[in-house]
C-alpha cells in the first residue's frame, strides 16, 4: 500500500514537471514578440537593417522614440482616445445601469414587449451598409461623435447588469420607497453603489474596447485630427519612408528606418495598456461569469 | 388598455422614461438601420443621394444579390470565409479548454498564477499592435523567423510571408491562438474553480485518479460553458474578425485574405456599391440567424442545454 502510494506521487509529478514545462515555453512565445519589438524600438536603423539584432540592442539608439514623440499626430491622437474612452464609458455606464435597473423591476409596465425589442437586436440587424448609410444620414459621420453616441448602450451589457441586480436582496428597494424615493434616486443612490463589482468589470470591457478600437476612424473618420490612437499606429506602421524633421538633426534622420520607428510607435502605444494590466486582469473575467451563467 | 390596469403612478411614469432610454437608443441604432436593408432590392449602385433611393428608388428584385453571386471572386470569399472560421473551430475553440485543464493540474498556485498573467496579456492588446508585433517577427529583411529558418537550414531563401497567399490562414489561425489563448484559458479556469469540491471527495472515495477525475468530473462540469461558447462560435461562423483579417491583409495576399466583412467594405465604402454591399450583407446575416438557431436546436437535442 505504502509502495504504490509512493510511485502515484512520484508518476504526478513528473506529470507536472511537463505541464510547467510546457507552459513556460508559451510564455516564452508571447513574451519574446514584445521582447523582440522593445529591443528593435532601440536599435538603430541602419544596424538593425542588417539583421541579427534579437535579444539585446547592437547599436543604441534613442532617435525612433525621438521621432515618434515629436510627431503631433501620436499626441492629437492620444488626445482623442482619451477623451472617447473617458466619456464614451461613462456615458455607456450611466445610461445602461438605469435601463437595466428599470428592466429589473416586476412592475415595469410592458415590460416582456421591452424585453422582445432588444433581445432581437442581439441575433439580427441591418448589416454594416445601411448602419453606416445611417451615420451619415444622421450627420454622426467624421464627427468625435460618431466615436461615442452609438456606443452609449448595449443590450449584451444591460443583461450583464439585469442578472446582477436581479441577485441583490429586494428589501433595499421596498425600504427606499416607503422612504418616498424616487426611482432615479433608488436606483443611482442605492442599488448603484451595491453593484460595484459588475460595474467595474464592464467599465474595463468598455475601457479595452474604446481604447482598443481603430474600425470607427477607419472607415466613419476622414479627419485627420480625428484619429484615435490605434488607427495612428496603423498608418504609421504602414509607412514605407522617414519623413524628414526639422527638429532631428539630418545625420542622426539619416540612420533612422520606418521599421525601428514603427517599432518605437508600438511601445509609445503599449505602455498605457500595460499600466493598467494588473487592475485589468483581476476584475475582466468576474463579470464575464456573471453575465454568462446567470443570464 | 389603460383601464384594465391599475393606476399609473409617478414611479410608473419614471421607470418608463428610465427604459425608454435604452429603447429610443435600439430603435434608433437597430431598427432604423434595417429599414436600409431595402437597399438590397433597389439600385442603390454610385449613387450620390442614397436617402432618396432607400424610399423612392425601383424595385430590382434579387438582381443584386445575382451580381455577387455570379462575381468571380465570390467562391474565394465564401471559401476563405468558412475555411478560416472552421479551421479557428478546430484549433482555436478546443485550445483553451485543453490549456485549461493541464493548467488546473498544476498545484503550485505561484506558478500558475504567473503563467496566466503572461498568457493573458496580449488579450487586452489592439489587432493594431498585437498583428505589428507577429508582422515584426514575420519581416523579409531580417525578421527572427527568416533568420531562425535560414541558420537552421530550412530554407535557403528569405520567405516573404505576409505577400504570399498560401501563408496568410496560417499567420491568421496562429496569430489569434497566441492572443486569445489565455482570455478563454481564464474563462474556462474559472468554470473549473465554481465546481463544487464534494463531487472530487466523491470521485477520490471511489478510487479514480486525476485522469478520471478529470475526465468524469471537471469536464461534465465545464460542459455548459463549453455549449454556450460553441453555439456562439457557430453562429458567428461567417464573422470573421475585421479588425484581425484587415491588420494582416494587402494587395498581394487579397486571394486568401478576402472574406465576407471585407469584401463587404470594400464595395459598400470604398466604392459606394450600396445596394450590392447590403445584398452580401443581408445573405450574411440570414444564413447566421439560420446556424444560430439550427446550432442551439442541436444543442438542445444532444444535451439538454441552450442559450435560449
Amino acid at each position: 500500500m505504502e509502495k504504490i502510494k509512493s510511485r502515484k506521487i512520484h508518476a504526478v509529478s513528473v506529470a507536472e514537471v511537463f505541464i510547467i514545462a510546457f507552459f513556460v515555453f508559451m510564455a516564452l512565445l508571447t513574451v519574446f514578440p514584445m521582447w523582440y519589438v522593445l529591443v528593435g524600438s532601440f536599435s538603430e536603423g541602419a544596424d538593425y537593417t542588417r539583421g541579427g539584432v534579437i535579444f539585446w540592442p547592437r547599436v543604441w539608439s534613442f532617435a525612433n522614440y525621438q521621432y515618434v514623440l515629436i510627431d503631433i499626430r501620436i499626441w492629437k491622437a492620444y488626445g482623442i482616445t482619451i477623451a472617447r474612452t473617458v466619456l464614451g464609458t461613462g456615458l455607456h455606464i450611466v445610461v445602461t445601469f438605469i435601463v437595466a435597473y428599470a428592466m429589473s423591476i416586476p412592475l415595469l409596465k410592458f415590460r416582456n414587449l421591452y424585453y422582445g425589442i432588444m433581445i432581437v437586436t442581439m441575433f439580427f440587424g441591418g448589416g454594416m451598409i445601411p448602419y453606416y448609410v445611417w451615420l451619415s444620414m444622421t450627420g454622426l459621420l467624421d464627427t468625435f461623435w460618431v466615436y461615442v453616441i452609438p456606443k452609449m448602450f448595449s443590450v449584451y451589457n444591460m443583461l450583464v447588469f439585469l442578472a446582477f441586480i436581479r441577485s441583490l436582496p429586494g428589501e433595499l428597494r421596498e425600504a427606499a420607497t416607503l422612504d418616498g424615493a424616487g426611482e432615479y434616486r433608488i436606483c443611482m443612490q442605492i442599488v448603484f453603489p451595491c453593484c460595484k463589482p459588475v460595474i467595474a468589470t464592464i467599465v474595463l470591457w468598455q475601457v479595452v474596447s474604446h481604447w482598443n478600437n481603430y474600425f470607427d476612424s477607419m472607415y466613419y473618420v476622414m479627419n485627420g485630427d480625428l484619429y484615435t490612437l490605434q488607427y495612428v499606429l496603423k498608418i504609421i506602421i504602414n509607412e514605407l519612408s522617414v519623413q524628414n524633421n526639422d527638429l532631428i538633426p539630418p545625420a542622426v534622420l539619416e540612420t533612422l528606418t520606418p521599421t525601428v520607428i514603427s517599432y518605437a510607435a508600438i511601445i509609445v502605444t503599449i505602455l498605457p495598456v500595460l499600466f493598467v494590466y494588473p487592475f485589468l486582469q483581476k476584475q475582466f473575467a468576474k463579470g464575464f461569469m456573471l453575465g454568462s451563467l446567470k443570464g | 388598455m389603460r383601464s384594465n390596469r391599475k393606476k399609473w403612478r409617478r414611479s410608473d411614469f419614471e421607470l418608463q422614461s428610465m427604459v425608454l432610454m435604452g429603447i429610443v437608443f435600439v430603435l434608433f441604432f437597430c431598427y432604423v438601420p434595417m429599414i436600409g436593408l431595402l437597399l438590397a432590392f433597389k439600385d442603390g449602385n454610385a449613387v450620390l443621394n442614397i436617402t432618396n433611393v432607400v424610399f423612392y428608388g425601383e424595385w430590382v428584385g434579387f438582381s443584386n444579390f445575382e451580381i455577387f453571386l455570379k462575381d468571380k471572386n465570390f467562391l474565394d470569399v465564401i471559401v476563405n470565409t468558412l475555411g478560416l472560421n472552421g479551421l479557428q473551430l478546430l484549433v482555436n475553440f478546443p485550445a483553451p479548454i485543453l490549456f485549461a485543464l493541464l493548467l488546473n493540474e498544476i498545484k503550485q498556485s505561484k506558478i500558475k498564477r504567473s503563467i496566466q498573467t503572461v498568457l493573458y496579456l496580449p488579450y487586452f492588446l489592439s489587432w493594431v499592435i498585437f498583428g505589428g508585433i507577429i508582422l515584426s517577427l514575420l519581416r523579409y529583411d531580417g525578421g527572427v523567423l527568416n533568420e531562425l529558418l535560414l541558420a537552421v537550414g530550412v530554407i535557403d531563401q528569405p520567405v516573404n510571408y505576409i505577400a504570399q497567399p498560401s501563408y496568410y490562414w496560417l499567420i491568421i489561425i496562429l496569430s489569434s491562438f497566441l492572443k486569445n489563448v489565455g482570455w478563454g484559458m481564464v474563462i474556462y479556469l474559472a468554470a473549473i474553480a465554481g465546481i463544487d469540491g464534494c463531487l472530487y471527495e466523491a470521485a477520490e472515495l471511489d478510487g479514480a485518479n486525476r485522469w478520471q477525475k478529470m475526465r468524469y468530473v471537471t469536464l461534465p462540469c465545464m460542459a455548459q460553458t463549453i455549449t454556450l461558447f460553441l453555439i456562439l462560435n457557430i453562429s458567428n461562423l461567417l464573422d470573421n474578425g475585421t479588425e484581425q483579417i484587415l491588420v494582416f491583409q494587402n494587395t498581394l495576399n487579397l486571394s486568401r485574405s478576402e472574406v465576407i466583412d471585407t469584401y463587404i467594405l470594400k464595395y459598400g465604402i470604398n466604392r459606394m456599391m450600396y445596394s450590392l454591399a447590403t445584398a452580401i450583407g443581408l445573405f450574411k446575416s440570414v444564413i447566421s440567424v439560420i446556424l444560430l438557431v439550427s446550432s442551439n436546436a442541436l444543442s438542445k437535442k444532444l444535451t439538454g442545454r441552450g442559450i435560449f
